[in-house]
């Protein structure tokens, strides 16, 4: 997992975590693009749209780094009208943003992080605190180029909220992203070793390289213990299936299915019958006192 | 119907707890924006119930909730959380909080935790 594929997986994972938050507001009207991992010493805020406001929600226990959220000022008016019950057509369309519309949008950005954290908690193992939120007004790009301690990773995330186009821009200091891709290797190892474990915010794709173990059962056998560690060489065990029975398919340890064993070029090969839902997977006894 | 004391740091939040409140027929006797402010005007205003968020500068919701316990254990506190600080809810809860909203709530959900904790 190199330091690039964690932090891309960080923005999907932020991304869609902040996308479900928003929609509990604004339905299907927001939507995100792909993560991009800025180039270091590139300035992280260039593509927010201004003038802006941006509210920043800081980690404060479990990871540091910071979660930046720019919006422009239509997208905060509406988006407090949605968070009200209101329509686009009330939302406020003057020049001055309300306090009330600006604290909509730093509740929005609370909200949508604390989903955020929730999501990488899972995925690290730790529990992540965030900071109450803080929301700031730029004229222009250059008064943010001071405005945030800058981190070396930083991901870029282009939404659109309501037709407005927004971003969400993540500074990740470098123990954040140790920490996130250890996570991701252990939960790959763990995929390999036949755990696969759900949830966590990681996308299904990233699983589908991790190479797995399959084998065939011809048939199984019970007996105690004291005679299964006697048996010596020359001794016959009974399986309990037929020759024309099929045999049982395992991808490690997990039965997926079943199939007939066929010869191919003088080596053993198994055509698949049947495959079980993947919902229900039977765990093999294979290796353990049966 | 119920004196309420209402605590969270966004303006948003409270306006619109405050109206959920009011429209039930409760009234809301006073406002605070950060844990600082929730124990002070808890000890002022001794409220009926109050709300609490979790998240807040200065002093957090959840800190507020001990002392105020301290102060008054039979207090009566619904903590107000968004998703995914379900661990700080159970803390909140272990605590001695009596019941928990989660943002963004829903107006039913707000009433039935404050008309259930006032039982």
């Amino acid at each position: 997992m190199t330091p690039e594929e964690a932090l891309t997986r960080l923005g999907e994972s932020t991304g869609d975590a902040l996308l479900d938050a928003l929609r509990t507001f604004c339905g299907d009207a927001v939507e995100h693009g792909a993560p991009v991992v800025v180039p270091q010493g590139e300035p992280p805020l260039a593509e927010i749209p201004v003038p802006a406001v941006i509210v920043n929600v800081s980690y404060v226990d479990g990871v540091t780094g910071g979660n930046i959220f720019a919006m422009t000022r239509h997208g905060v008016q509406r988006l407090a009208a949605a968070m009200m019950g209101l329509g686009a057509d009330e939302a406020g369309d003057g020049d001055e943003l309300s306090e009330l519309e600006l604290s909509a949008a730093g509740e929005a950005m609370n909200q949508m992080m604390a989903a955020a954290a929730g999501a990488t908690s899972a995925l690290l193992g730790d529990q992540i605190e965030i900071g109450p939120p803080e929301t700031r007004f730029f004229e222009s790009p250059d008064q943010t180029a001071d405005a945030y301690e800058l981190t070396p990773h930083v991901v870029s995330v282009p939404f659109t909220v309501l037709d407005e186009p927004c971003r969400l821009v993540l500074l990740v200091p470098n123990a954040f992203i140790v920490k996130m891709s250890r996570a991701l290797s252990d939960l790959e190892a763990e995929a390999a070793a036949g755990g696969i474990r759900t949830g966590g915010g990681v996308p299904g794709a990233s699983l589908r390289r991790v190479p797995v173990r399959v084998w065939a059962e011809l048939g199984r056998s019970h007996m105690p213990v004291g005679r299964a560690v006697s048996l010596q060489p020359g001794a016959v065990v009974d399986l309990d299936a037929a020759p024309d029975d099929p045999v049982q398919l395992y991808v490690n340890g997990r039965r997926f299915g079943s199939g007939r064993l066929l010869l191919i070029d003088n080596e053993w090969a198994v055509r698949v019958d049947e495959v079980l839902p993947s919902t229900a997977p039977t765990t093999s006894t294979r290796g353990g006192i049966d | 119907m119920a004196r309420v004391l209402v605590v969270d740091d966004a303006a948003f939040m409270r306006k619109m707890l405050g109206d959920v409140l009011s429209k039930a027929g409760h009234e809301v006797i006073g406002e605070g924006t950060n844990g600082n402010d929730a124990v002070e005007r808890f000890q002022e205003l001794r409220p009926d119930i109050m709300t609490l968020d979790i998240t807040m500068p200065e002093k957090d919701g959840l800190t507020a909730l001990r002392e105020i316990l301290t102060l008054e254990p039979a207090a009566k506190v619904v903590m107000c959380s968004a998703l995914g600080q379900e661990s700080k809810v159970l803390e909140a809860i272990k605590a001695g909080a009596k019941d928990f909203v989660v943002k963004p709530f829903q107006p039913d959900r707000v009433i039935d935790a404050i008309g259930k904790a006032l039982a």
